[in-house]
């Protein structure tokens, strides 16, 4: 058969080359745009020879192996960390109610950003903190708050923590997707049920038949979050050491540092980073070669218990720690936003006060609107490319190739801090261009993979007769696209879309430095705010930070309810 | 008989002919003295006419940025951590929109370097004439960064109208940034001294010296720190401490201080403080183990009572701040008795800002006496003016007058003023601070 | 002779899977006739009526020609063909109501004329005043006869039937299986069934082909 081709045809075959375009131009750019100062080359400073001066005097900064270490230990252990929690939790709640229960806790977990989980966190731990007060004086006898490094210990625990909290519910809700997904849901079942009744405990026989199965769909978050976590900056930021910090802490300080001449220094150390990024990845990968052989031997000795009520309790009592964490966190943050003078060790602030709020929400408007208007324009964008790009897949009636797909994700797997710098730089080279539009580009980077990730399982399931069926009633394409394909998927659309809304509120550097600082967005205010003292104030804008992805993904739960209502 | 002349005829004609002298003379005299005269009301005629023209020059050239900079939008790139001067800028915004038609919009900054690296990536891309920074709030080493690598634009400042209201010529302060001349590049906005605060519940004895630091450090352990540097404020504890404890010293040797510094002069000043601070590390908050890493959250460790002592250099901040509760209301501040670090805070242009004579219109504003006058009150922001009140007219002056002191405001006191060492000394304490104490 | 009635023609198709002949066939349909295609699975039963409607799976290769009413439509696009399909399951779309349903293939026009022949064909099939239901709150039965409607609305040229009825009970199935071929024959539409059920086959009193599993002897 000849391929019919109409315009919407037409563009949605260029769609998947559109969006490997629209995600490797940038980054690439972006890299060189690092990589060319790493060895020496700026003119600004006027140094136009390459050289490796900037190696030599990454190699030379005190405590810089240090640093790498410190990332490269903190995203390993807490990513481990993570994947056991996950399995426990997994294992002890398969197949029972709770189970949903937990992920409809853990799900709102997800869209915090960073920074907001990690100033809540902060305030949680620390000596005079949220845990504290509420223990003191009667519980532990001090009138002072103690004087203990934690958070901001050298050792990393405070950071570990909060990547512990802040990843779990993204490994667990990534796994439990792909647990609900029809191809592997009923094999999986089936060999849970069998499993059982050849004798085996419950837990033990999660770990041994439905893991291994279970596995690879865990493996492209995990290596996510590895990625993330060796390059993340906010949670290092505002928990970890700082004497000295983790490696993109450090190059993100030698970047906006006085001394311009630091800038080169600090594109080396956006190279080093990257190499850290590889080394956790292989690190991990290792790993997981290691666990198989060990495993092997185990997985078959017919051993059916492992002291597994013992592990059940353990799993309970994480969770409960882990709820509690949250909610406390919260709570924390709410009462600082209407607190008039707090002091300790009392649990409550001392008077309540509205004027913290009033405050914000009168200077709020213009930020409010640039951040909807940012997230909205991106996340439509984001949507229209993901779907055209998957219809592309079944009009040419052949998947996405490998490498498209993995594209994809390299905004995520590769260390913002490696290319954002560079993209301010290609981006003063052209010159020119609304600050908006810049900025609107960024955020696509980072909320298209989301918005793949969450829309190609959806997509992918249609049942293909449908469209065969209105084919053969004489609908063109389009058309099926447009009345057939996306009417059924109006609900993971309106996920899908308040999860891009999410990604785009809590973005820091893209608005920061594409946009010039000309475009204030609630993270940005936030991340300013907090590097002044009013912990009240930064505590109002954490909360709006919070609140209105909630609202997006309240809107996108409710609407269907509305709408779809009489179809039930 | 005619040879014979009468002895009086010889007198009369002597006389007559110093007469004919004495008028002559005389006139000369007045014709040389009114040339002379004439001579002084031309120069002063021409003095006048001079310093007219000059002043005309200046007023139509003032006149031309007026025109240009309406409907312009000018972007004030400033830190944004502390709410008291968010507010004012807002202030200041609407009056320049209503006299001069100029919108001001305050881009918040979580650290001025951020501006300062957006200016070098401009300059590194020959972007010369659209640059997105208008106007920034720098000073000390920011300045001399931006100065050296010439972001900044030149002799503007002397265009103002209000700068002669700073008095340039009898406060040589208004034109030295950290004693680095600035040559036209930046305009006075503030004044600041380094003000110490504690909460007197717990601490009711503050330490009135440096010495008296160490000691009561040793009462209290755990209960005092100060920011690493790079950070201003921290920078700022050492640098205080530097010139106290030298002032010792041959003063040939103190004065080493105000001069790029030299392996030598580092090794004969640098001593001291480094001694002092092994001496103080071990009774530091955290076993100065671990130092926070920017001035605001020493703030917040004293209203989460985690330490009892802390500086600032802005001292009406900490009224505002007990006012807005971030403070316990025990707090009190005070000076050191041996002596306040003192600077002026400046603002700057870039060199390829966009909106130049909007800019200049909106800093022009900021010396006015009527805006100096509002960032002083503590109520709005309580920042030093820089204006010289000397030469104002005494109801200008009473403009100025303090309202009620708050109670943890600072008050007046005869703590002398210590002028900023030499910024070459800032890159170097921080990294001669770093490799003692920093990375381990 | 040629009649001015729509007519079918395969003409000399075979069908492969790799290098693996899957079938062949050459046959020609008439108005209101009916052609049943039995065979075990495997057989390349589905992949026929597919490469009619147009529709063939890529992994497969055809060589062959379709002619319907004097014109080569072998390389049409699948939406160009007026060729309808009724699969085992209804397919109604859930988004849509009973009315919409059948709207949706409906040719676009006056509004008021659709609405009234939308009426009329319900009432025609014994689901008379049920337009604004919902297709979830059908029985099989019931969401098998809008499905039919649906088809017939659409006013094609030919009808592939893919073992529409398998999933009806055996009651059902007759009734269904008398309203589907009565509207063949009134219509005169070209049709190809393929069924696993012999008696449907019986039912169309018209040409059996019967399939064979590949790599064995065809038969014919």
């Amino acid at each position: 058969m000849a391929p019919y081709t109409s315009f919407f045809t037409r563009w949605v075959n260029y769609s998947p080359t559109l969006l490997v375009v629209l995600i490797l131009v940038p980054v690439g750019a972006g890299l060189l745009g690092v990589l060319l100062p790493a060895f020496g080359w700026l003119p600004a400073l006027g140094e136009s020879t390459f050289n490796t001066r900037g190696f030599t005097a990454l190699w030379n900064t005190a405590g810089f192996m240090s640093m790498a270490l410190l990332s490269y230990a903190t995203s390993l252990i807490s990513t481990l960390i993570v994947v056991i929690i996950s399995c426990f939790i997994l294992a002890s709640y398969f197949n029972s109610k709770l189970l949903s229960y937990v992920q409809r806790v853990l799900g709102p977990i997800l869209v915090i950003p960073h920074a907001a989980a990690a100033i809540a966190i902060g305030f949680l731990i620390a000596p005079s903190g949220f845990v504290m007060r509420l223990f003191s004086p009667w519980l532990t006898g001090v009138e002072q708050p103690p004087d203990i490094l934690l958070p901001n210990d050298p050792f990393g625990l405070s950071i570990i923590i909060g990547l512990v909290l802040k990843e779990l519910p993204f490994i667990l809700l990534m796994t439990l997707a792909a647990l609900q997904q029809k191809e592997i849901n009923h094999t999986i079942n089936a060999h849970f049920s069998l499993a059982k009744s050849l004798g085996y405990h419950p837990f033990t026989g999660f770990f041994k038949v439905v893991l291994p199965t279970l596995y690879p769909f865990m493996r492209l978050p995990i290596y996510a979050i590895l990625a993330y976590s060796s390059a993340s900056i906010e949670i290092p930021l505002i928990l970890g050491p700082n004497a000295p910090p983790t490696l993109a802490v450090a190059i993100m300080q030698w970047f906006n540092d006085v001394d311009l001449n630091l800038r080169i220094k600090a594109s080396a150390g956006a190279i080093a980073q990257l190499f850290v990024t590889l080394l956790v990845l292989f690190s991990w990968w290792l790993f997981e070669k290691l666990v198989m052989a060990f495993a092997k031997s185990s997985l078959v000795n017919g051993r059916r218990v492992y002291a597994d009520r013992a592990w059940r309790i353990l799993t309970h009592c994480i969770t409960l720690l882990i709820i509690f964490a949250i909610i406390f966190s919260l709570m924390g943050l709410i009462l600082w936003s209407f607190a008039g003078y707090w002091s300790f060790p009392h649990a409550f602030p001392d008077t309540l006060v509205s004027t913290h709020w009033q405050n914000v929400l009168s200077q709020i408007p213009e930020t409010l609107s640039n951040t909807l208007i940012v997230g909205v324009v991106s996340t439509s964008l984001a949507l229209v490319l993901t779907l055209f790009a998957l219809e592309a897949e079944q009009q040419q009636q052949k998947p996405l190739s490998t490498a498209t797909s993995l594209l994809i994700y390299l905004p995520l797997l590769i260390p913002s801090i490696a290319f954002l710098f560079g993209i301010v730089w290609m981006k003063e080279q052209i010159g020119g261009g609304s600050v908006f539009l810049y900025v609107i580009m960024g955020h696509l980077l980072f909320v298209l993979p989301y918005v793949f990730l969450s829309m190609a399982t959806s997509f992918r399931k249609l049942d293909q007769r449908y469209a065969a069926v209105a084919a053969s009633l004489g609908c063109s394409p389009w058309r099926i696209f447009w009345q057939v394909k996306l009417p059924q998927l109006s609900i993971p659309m309106l996920f899908t879309y308040a999860l891009g809304l999410a990604i785009s509120f809590s973005q820091y550097l893209p608005t920061l430095l594409l946009g010039g600082g000309r475009i204030n967005t609630l993270t940005t205010e936030a991340v300013a705010l907090s590097s002044g003292s009013s912990r009240r104030l930064t505590a109002v804008y954490v909360i709006m930070q919070l609140a209105l992805p909630a609202l997006g993904f309240l809107l996108a739960w409710l609407i269907p309810k509305i709408i779809f209502r009489q179809r039930q | 008989m005619s040879s014979q002349k009468h002895p009086s005829h010889f007198a009369a004609t002597r006389v007559v002919h110093q007469t004919k002298c004495g008028v002559i003379l005389l006139c000369l005299l007045m014709v040389l003295s009114f040339a002379a005269l004439s001579q002084v009301d031309t120069n002063t005629a021409n003095t006048k006419q001079t310093s007219a023209a000059i002043d005309l020059n200046k007023t139509k050239q003032w006149q031309h940025i007026l025109q240009e900079a309406q409907q312009q939008t000018v972007y004030f790139y400033a830190w944004g951590g502390d709410p008291q001067v968010n507010s004012y800028i807002q202030w200041v915004a609407k009056q320049v929109l209503e006299r001069y038609q100029v919108k001001l919009v305050h881009v918040k900054l979580a650290q001025t370097s951020d501006a300062v690296s957006r200016v070098l990536a401009e300059k590194s891309a020959q972007n010369t004439t659209n640059g997105q920074v208008d106007m920034l709030w720098i000073n000390g080493q920011n300045f001399a960064n931006m100065a050296k690598n010439n972001l900044l634009e030149p002799s503007w400042v002397e265009q103002l109208p209000n700068f002669t209201l700073t008095n340039p010529t009898q406060n040589p302060a208004m034109t030295r940034d950290f004693g680095v001349p600035t040559q036209g590049m930046e305009a006075p906005w503030g004044r600041a001294a380094l003000t110490f605060y504690h909460n007197s519940k717990y601490s009711p004895n503050p330490p009135m010296t440096l010495p008296e630091l160490q000691t009561w450090s040793r009462q209290h352990p755990g209960r005092f720190t100060y920011a690493k540097p790079p950070d201003f404020l921290g920078l700022s504890f050492l640098k205080y401490a530097l010139i106290v404890l030298n002032q010792s010293q041959d003063p040939q040797v103190f004065k080493l201080l105000y001069e790029t510094p030299t392996t030598n002069s580092q090794q004969l000043l640098l001593k001291p403080l480094w001694q002092f601070l092994d001496n103080l590390h071990p009774y530091l908050w955290r076993e100065g183990s671990y130092f926070v890493n920017d001035g605001a959250s020493l703030r917040r460790l004293v209203g989460d009572n985690e330490i009892l002592l802390s500086f600032t250099f802005t001292a009406p901040d900490i009224p505002a701040a007990v006012a807005r509760y971030d403070l316990p209301v025990n707090i009190r501040s005070y000076a050191m008795l041996d002596g306040s670090l003192s600077n002026v805070h400046f603002v700057g242009i870039p060199f390829n800002a966009a909106h130049k004579s909007g800019a200049k219109v909106v800093v022009n504003y900021l010396m006015s006496i009527e805006a100096q006058a509002k960032k002083q009150q503590s109520a709005v922001w309580g920042d030093s003016t820089v204006l010289d009140l000397s030469i104002l007219k005494t109801q200008q002056q009473n403009l100025f007058a303090s309202s009620s002191q708050h109670l943890s405001a600072l008050p007046v006191s005869n703590s002398p003023s210590l002028s900023e060492p030499h910024p070459a000394w800032v890159n170097l304490l921080t990294e001669e601070w770093l490799k003692r104490y920093g990375a381990h | 002779m040629t009649s001015p009635q729509a007519k079918l023609s395969i003409q000399q198709l075979s069908i492969w899977r790799q290098k693996t002949p899957l079938l062949a066939i050459d046959e020609d349909i008439a108005a209101g006739e009916i052609l049943t295609v039995m065979g075990p699975s495997g057989s390349g039963k589905s992949t026929l009526l597919n490469w009619v409607s147009g529709m063939m799976n890529p992994v497969f290769t055809a060589k062959g020609k379709l002619v319907l009413n004097g014109n080569d439509i072998t390389e049409l696009p699948s939406h160009l063909r007026q060729i309808a399909v009724l699969y085992q399951d209804p397919l109604l779309f859930n988004h849509l109501t009973v009315a919409g349903n059948i709207a949706f293939a409906m040719r676009s026009g006056n509004k008021e004329g659709r609405r009234q022949r939308i009426s009329e064909a319900l009432e025609s099939v014994g689901l008379g005043g049920m337009e604004s239901r919902w297709p979830n709150s059908l029985s099989g039965g019931q969401q098998a006869r809008v499905a039919l409607l649906r088809v017939l609305l659409n006013e094609p040229k030919v009808l592939l039937l893919d073992e529409p009825f398998s999933k009806l009970d055996s009651q059902l199935r007759q009734d269904i299986r008398e309203i589907v071929f009565a509207q063949i024959r009134e219509r005169k539409l070209p049709a190809i069934l393929v069924t696993h059920d012999q008696q449907d086959a019986n039912a169309t009193a018209g040409k059996v082909i019967n399939l064979a599993l590949p790599q064995e002897a065809s038969s014919c």
